[in-house]
């Protein structure tokens, strides 16, 4: 009976909806993608490899969201304790985004500091940062209710130290794209899928002024 | 004459019941905003499944009891529209809840 609703449940519907477009599966894939192709890409233009890897997603991201995700679903605000845990996850995810990054470049242009170098030796470096992108994506996962996070979650903590074995043993360009291309484009096309199946679900509807 | 203590209104919470929210459309849209704090019409229009008409229809008659206000926002530039429970509208679906609960409890 419709009385019998369960309002949590409900209250969960209504927030996994926001994100069923596919978006977040299609920046992983393209970040993913893009850790894979930076040996070739820094070879080629250099230092703008930077921007070409950290760009891309987040626009995506925001681009995707405001002219096809709200105009096809619309906009909601959710309840204080929803919105605190969606800043918190945004906070965490930034923080892991720039922490895997700075750590992940320092690591690949072999930059990092010398007293560093001698606490972290090996592959300690790697499953550091590792552990802390999966625990952080984890947590992002858990925080949103979003199960396919930890999926990426684990193809970015484990990507990064097996991509650093891979280098020792296939070398450059291979070992990226054996440890991120690859799986980017699986989980990209999935996001793509997502997100067209999305766009035909939910149309776009009639302007505002038609609605009332 | 002695009173039948049990057919009083309080005995029977069925009369209780709000007619207003027991309409399963508008029960779907005041759960809908019972659990957010606001949803512009399209959001509500996706997440109940109900088509524009209705929708309008059925958000008219909840406005009319003061159940639910419209709040005209600007989100950037484009105007909208936003809907939320009153507080009045979030007691009314409190109680029908209740009300319903008591209902199903008391029956054989």
């Amino acid at each position: 009976m419709i009385q019998d609703i369960d309002l949590k449940k409900l209250e969960k519907k209504a927030w996994k909806s926001t994100f069923q477009d596919g978006l977040y599966d299609i920046v992983f894939g393209v970040l993913l993608v893009s850790f894979g192709i930076i040996p070739i890409v820094r070879q080629i233009i250099g230092l703008w490899y930077i921007p070409i890897l950290v760009l891309p997603a987040p626009l995506i991201f925001i681009f995707g969201k405001k002219f096809v995700t709200v105009p096809r679903i619309g906009i909601v605000k959710f309840g204080p304790k929803r919105r605190a845990t969606h800043k918190m996850m945004v906070k965490i995810m930034v923080i892991v985004f720039i922490v895997t990054l700075i750590l992940f470049l320092m690591t690949i242009t072999k930059t990092f500091p010398g007293t560093l170098r001698t606490v972290f030796k090996g592959y300690a470096v790697p499953f550091s940062i590792g552990i802390s992108a999966f625990i952080g994506l984890s947590f992002c996962a858990r925080l949103m209710d979003f199960q396919r996070m930890y999926i990426y979650a684990i193809l970015i903590g484990l990507g990064i130290p097996v991509a650093e074995v891979l280098y020792k043993t296939v070398g450059a360009p291979f070992y990226g794209l054996i440890t991120f291309s690859i799986p980017g484009i699986f989980v990209l096309s999935y996001g793509i899928i997502l997100f067209s199946r999305f766009m035909r679900k939910y149309p776009l509807p009639a302007k505002e002024s038609e609605l009332i | 004459m002695t009173v039948n203590k049990q057919n009083t209104k309080e005995n029977q919470p069925a009369v209780n019941i709000d007619r207003l929210i027991h309409e399963p459309a508008r029960f779907n849209i005041l759960a809908h905003l019972y659990v957010v704090e606001s949803a512009d019409f399209l959001f509500l229009m996706r997440q109940t499944g109900l088509t524009r008409g209705n929708l309008s229809s059925h958000m008219s008659k909840l406005e009319s009891a003061e159940y639910l206000e419209v709040v005209k926002e600007f989100v950037g530039k484009k105007p909208h529209t936003m809907l939320r429970l009153t507080d009045e509208g979030r007691m009314a679906f409190q109680d029908y809840r209740q009300s319903m609960k008591q209902v199903l409890e008391n029956l054989p």
